[in-house]
């Protein structure tokens, strides 16, 4: 696959909301030849630590790496995959708990690829990208930071 | 030579600082920096990091040539 796709802004500051997700989706709608969607939210949950629960997440990035690295998974799923396109969205700042901090959305012209895509790019985020997450516990100003397992 | 060192994250906080100029030994490998590092910061001895060298994940034996952007990347955490 000869085609290489420009570097797109990855990095929203706090918060995805759902009529950004649904805006996202709209677009979409004079591109058919897609015939399948698949997205992928990661929201944030109340997990019960030891000072009391988690309240939200705040993110920091190296971004000039993170950046990079977002794009090479980008190229990686689309010389996979057989997508028409895909869009990566991830929170910078604080994230309360129910809210989204991550929103990936890849579309095929059929299902199997964009099952199969999803899956791989949110593990490949979840492992290489140069993402913190200082996890705010109870409202005494504790915290713990995150770690993807 | 001298190098910039970047820290993120929970290391940010241990060392008491985002980054630094550090003045090196040339030539120098991603492992006898680490050393060096865990001598001025003993704190670092029990946390887990890697290291990227001008943005790219680093083993050990990579060499560091002057002026190169060094990271220490805690775990990860995104998503």
């Amino acid at each position: 696959m000869e085609k290489t796709h420009t570097p797109k802004k990855v990095f929203v500051d706090g918060p995805i909301s759902p009529q950004f997700v649904s805006d996202s989706i709209a677009k979409h709608q004079s591109k058919t030849n897609i015939g399948a969607h698949s997205i992928f939210l990661g929201q944030i949950r109340a997990d019960q630590k030891e000072g009391g629960v988690v309240t939200g997440i705040e993110y920091t990035a190296y971004t000039d790496m993170a950046e990079k690295v977002f794009h090479e998974i980008r190229e990686a799923a689309f010389a996979k995959f057989d997508l028409v396109c895909m869009h990566i969205y991830h929170s910078l700042g604080l994230v309360p708990t129910g809210e989204v901090s991550l929103f990936v959305f890849v579309s095929s012209a059929h299902r199997r690829a964009s099952f199969e895509a999803l899956e791989y790019v949110v593990e490949e985020i979840k492992a290489k990208v140069p993402i913190f997450g200082k996890e705010l516990v109870g409202e005494t100003g504790e915290y713990t930071w995150k770690e993807n397992k | 030579m001298t190098i910039s060192i970047l820290y993120f994250g929970m290391l940010a906080e241990a060392t008491g600082h985002p980054s630094e100029t550090w003045e090196a030994t040339d030539p120098l490998s991603v492992g006898q920096l680490r050393e060096q590092l865990l001598q001025k910061y003993p704190v670092l001895r029990d946390r887990k990091f890697q290291v990227a060298v001008n943005q790219q994940i680093a083993d050990s034996a990579m060499s560091i040539n002057t002026n190169a952007e060094v990271a220490l990347l805690p775990p990860f955490a995104g998503g």
